[in-house]
Parts: structure tokens; sequence; C-alpha cells
């Protein structure tokens, strides 16, 4: 039997709503789960997605990426690139799995969330594909790690992090939760898949899956690009959601939600992509600084599908252009600093000729940031490492819930933005992080940041022993320098050679 | 005497720091309580200096010997700590 093609039948396939006549419509698609912004059924009904596929074309495809994927798995199950890899490549392997995998999950639940309340029938289809996508990472991302459990219990971390009360991770549910697990089909579909995935993972995706092939992990570099090609489609279900609002009136709102989640993103991609790029990853293997990415892949990029939309940039673009140069040097810092409470092993990178290459890539680095590492590179140098470790909590922000953090030594910035509200005072790192929560002060305001529950007398006993139990880290779990301080050896000959001189 | 949680903005330093003070501690106190988290991990010691609080945005110094419980500030409010070069 002949079969017709896909286009001859598709819109009509998909023309799925109905006048509901048992219930009103307001109880077939409830507003606070529909977000519908007013607008009735027809209206969304003009939703047109720009990737048409229908479910076998679906299953067709996603069955050979999944045999891609675990083929070059199991081909390179026996070749040690895991015992071999530098320190500062497992800790990327690491940080990652143990943020994402189980995020993944949870992005099934949001896609399903549209596939069953949104009014557009178009979203409706390809969120039904896009929570598919979701639990397939979900499932690939701890798979993959599962050989390196028995190996390295930091990597059990793929599947704990998102359970604990660990930071970072935190921080990163605190995010997710804000943009995708709690909110409305429409908000989900600007604020997840248009601002946080075209904005952010499917580049992130695409220079992860780079640096993986240079670092000689094809294993993961397949990983990676696998669930790459899913992300590039279902991070359109956003676009034509936000061409509905702007042609019926809701661009402030649509421009509120992009805002708050782009901005969001960024923070979290400051603490987990940045030191990555210009830490982590061995000289010999970068191939951009995080900056130049950012500006390359994202910033570029991403101007265009904002203003192809008909939005603005948002209104704080100025200061996150500013803070491409800045904050992940001061994400680096914090997380190596406090390197026992997170659970991979942070590369310091700050032997000389790292140095010479973060001062070419981001000038003034040795008077800022390198005035404080100075410091430190002397007490490990000298084995004072008592005093190369905190002894209390960084002052995290109530919105990204990260550190609150600027720029040091000569060029010191650092600055609290604080906010009372309803008699408690709050404290924010950024003037953007305390817009995000005064949109919605009710939203945000009854949750309590790292500090808060230590101060709150919520973490027991008041130490570092009993701040890492409250996170979950376990003995052989907490992060520790990644190379076991090899790099300071150099500094050690330096010494000895000005000695000599 | 009660224990009083402060947020130490450490001039020369990355990142805003929780510090335990008791409410009858003098700025001098607070200002070296602050530097314990700060001088000599992060930020190297000024011999011949000393430490002045202010709080945040102001650009006048707290009095040396004033009181947390005299000085107004609120739990967890954050102080900036600054060096000053003795005068001559």
């Amino acid at each position: 039997m002949a079969v017709l093609n896909r286009m001859d039948w598709y819109d009509l396939a998909r023309t799925t709503n109905w006048t509901p006549t048992y219930v009103t419509e307001d109880e077939l698609f409830p507003p606070l789960m529909s977000g519908a912004f007013g607008l009735p059924q027809d209206a969304w009904e003009k939703y047109d997605e720009p990737y048409k596929q229908t479910y076998p074309e679906y299953v067709k495809v996603q069955r050979d990426k999944d045999a891609g994927a675990y083929s070059v798995k199991a081909a390179l199950e026996r070749s040690r690139i895991f015992e071999n890899a530098d320190p500062g490549w497992k800790s990327v392997m690491k940080a990652h799995y143990g943020a994402i995998a189980r995020g993944e999950y949870a992005a099934a639940s949001a896609e399903a969330r549209m596939m069953r309340f949104s009014k557009a029938p178009g979203m409706r289809n390809m969120s039904t594909l896009g929570c598919l996508d979701e639990i397939r990472h979900g499932q690939m991302q701890l798979y993959f790690p599962h050989e390196h459990v028995s190996k390295d219990r930091q990597m059990d971390w793929a599947f704990k992090a998102y359970d604990t009360n660990e930071w970072g991770m935190i921080a990163a549910r605190h995010f997710f939760d804000d943009i995708m697990m709690t909110r409305d089909a429409i908000s989900v579909s600007i604020m997840l898949t248009f601002s946080f995935e075209t904005g952010f993972t499917n580049m992130q995706f695409l220079g992860l899956a780079a640096d993986a092939a240079e670092a000689g992990d094809h294993t993961f570099a397949n990983l990676i690009s696998s669930i790459q090609t899913d992300e590039s489609r279902h991070a359109q279900i956003g676009g034509p959601a936000l061409k509905v609002l702007i042609e019926n009136g809701q661009k402030a709102e649509a421009q509120k939600r992009v805002d708050i989640a782009v901005w969001g993103a960024w923070k979290l991609f400051s603490v987990l992509t940045g030191p990555i790029m210009d830490y982590y990853t061995p000289l010999e293997h970068r191939k951009q600084s995080f900056k130049e990415f950012m500006e390359e892949w994202i910033v570029a990029q991403f101007e265009r599908a904002l203003t192809d939309m008909g939005l603005d940039l948002p209104w704080y673009w100025d200061i996150f252009l500013k803070d491409l140069s800045e904050t992940h040097h001061g994400m680096h810092m914090g997380s190596y600093f406090w390197r026992p409470t997170v659970w991979w092993n942070p590369a310091a990178g700050v032997t000389p000729d790292e140095r010479a290459w973060l001062e070419e890539k981001y000038p003034g680095w040795n008077d800022t940031w390198g005035q404080c590492w100075d410091v430190i590179i002397d007490n490990v140098v000298d084995g004072n490492m008592a005093m190369a470790y905190p002894e209390t909590l960084p002052y995290v922000c109530n919105m990204c819930q990260l550190p609150i953090l600027g720029t040091p030594g000569k060029g010191w910035n650092v600055k609290d933005y604080p906010l009372e509200y309803n008699g408690r005072l709050y404290h924010f790192g950024s003037e953007v992080d305390r817009w995000c929560f005064q949109q919605e002060p009710e939203r945000y305001a009854g949750h309590l940041s790292i500090v808060d529950r230590f101060l709150a007398g919520m973490i027991q006993p008041m130490d570092l022993g009993g701040a890492l139990n409250y996170m979950g880290l376990a003995p052989g779990e907490c992060g520790d320098d990644a190379h076991n301080y090899a790099w300071a050896e150099v500094y050690r000959a330096l010494r000895a050679e000005k000695k000599a001189s | 005497m009660a224990l009083f949680p402060i947020t130490s903005n450490f001039e020369g330093d990355f990142v805003l720091q929780l510090v335990a003070v008791d409410s009858e501690n003098t700025m001098d106190e607070v200002a070296a309580a602050a530097a314990v988290h700060s001088v000599g991990r992060r930020v190297r010691a000024r011999p011949g200096q000393i430490m002045r609080v202010r709080r945040q945005g102001s650009e006048d110094f707290l009095p040396r010997s004033m009181r947390v419980s005299e000085s107004g500030l609120k739990p967890t409010e954050t102080v900036e700590i600054i060096w000053e070069a003795p005068k001559h």
C-alpha cells in the first residue's frame, strides 16, 4: 500500500483540538497549568512548529542514534580511557553527569506538562517527542557513567547529586524548579526550551563534544553529540509560542520570562562550564577561552534568535557582556577553595604557563584573580594547607544560590545587592539577580539558601563536618585538588632557582 | 552577649563570607574576625595597616570601639573591611 508523504497528512493529523462540551475550556486546560495568557484555543492553533517529525520517523532516527552511541561505548569499554585520562578531564565528566543526568529526567516531566496542557496541538506533538528525548538522555547519562562507579566513588554522584543538599545542586535545582518544574506549559516552552536550550545547552553540548574528542574520550563525545541532536530539535518548541504571544499583545510577559531564564542559565554556566573551559581542560587542548566561546557561540547566536523573534535583548545585556570576563573566574576560585564541598576534584589550572594564557585571554588577570591565587599558591608550596582551605561559608545569593562574588585584588569590586522583603534581609549577587526576585517575590521568598539553613540551625554540628554531612558528601566523595597539588612543583622549582641565583 | 552573624566583604578578596561575631564585639574585633577568613588565605597581610569597618555604600568608618549592638547593624548585613594606612 502506498504511504502518503508526511506533509500530505501532518497538518491534518495534528489538528487535535476540539470544542469541549462536558467541561469548560478552563477545566480542560486549567490556566495555572496551561498558561494560556488569556488566549483561546484557536489562537494557539496557529502555533506552527518549524521542525516536523512523525512518530515512526522519530523512532527510526532515535533507534539509530542509540545504536551508534551504545556501540561506541561497547567498543571502547576496554580502552582504559577513564583510567588514563587527565584528572582534569575526569572532573569535567563528574561535574557534567552529576549536574545534568537526573535533571534530564526532571525535564521529561516538564515536557510532559507541555504535552498534556498546552493548547497548541503542534506543541503537544513536539513535546511528546521531547519527553521521550529527555527520558533517553537521563537513561544514557546514568548508564554511561555507571561503568566507572566501581573505580571512583565520585562517579556515583551522576545518580546521587540531584537528591542531595550539596550547594551546587541546590543552585541547579532552584534554577530548574523555577524554569521548568513549577511553570505553566507555555512558560516552560519559553524558559526551558527557548531560553535555556536554544540559548545555552545546544551550544554547550557542541562545545563539550568537541572537548571530549580532543581529550580522546570518544565514548563521551558520541554520547554528548547524540544528545545534542535531540536538543537542537526540541529546543525549537518555544519559538513558535513566543510568536503567538507577541502577535497577541503579550510581548512584555514573554520578554520577562526570557530575561529571567537567560540570567539564571548564565549563572549556572558560569560555575559549571566556565571553570571547565578555562581551568580544568589541559592547556594544550584549549581551543577557545570561555569568554571567546560564549561570545561566538552563545552571544552572537542568541542575539540573532531574540531579534528574529521580535524580542528585545534583555535589559541587562551590557552587564552580562561585562560579566563574561569576570564571573566564572570567581566561581572557579570559589569551587576550588571550597573543594571539599563538591563531588569532583577541581583542577587549579594556575601554573605559570596557564597563568600566561589567562593573562592573554583576560588582560589584568594577574593583578586581580592572580593576587588571590598568589596567596593560595604560597600556602600550597609552603605546605601550609590549613590556610588553603576555608573555615566558613561563602555568602550565597538568594536568587541563583551561588556565591556572591566579584573581581578581587587591584580591581576589587565585590558588592552585595541586598533587599529587605517582609522583614527578612535577602542578599543577591547582582542587580539582575535582585531584579529576578522582585518580579515575583512570593515565588522565591520562602526558599532558604544554604547559608539561611546554616543560620537556622538546620546544619549540625555547625562546622565543616556537619556541612559535608548535610550535603551528603561521604568520605571518598569530597573533592580535592585534581592533580594532588603536583602543579605546585613548578613553583617550588622556581623558588629554588631564584634562591640559587 | 549573643552570637551575631555578619557578611564580610573584605578588601581585595573575591567573595562575601559569613562571619560569626558577638553582639558585644567592637568594630576592631569584627574586622579581626573577618580577617581570619581572608588574610593569609587569599589576601596578603599588610603589616602596619589597620582594618576598619564600614557599612556597604558608606564612606565613613564605624568607630573602632563601637560595639555591634550599638551600630544598628542587622543580622547578616554586609560590612566592608577596609585597610587603612596609619596616620602620621
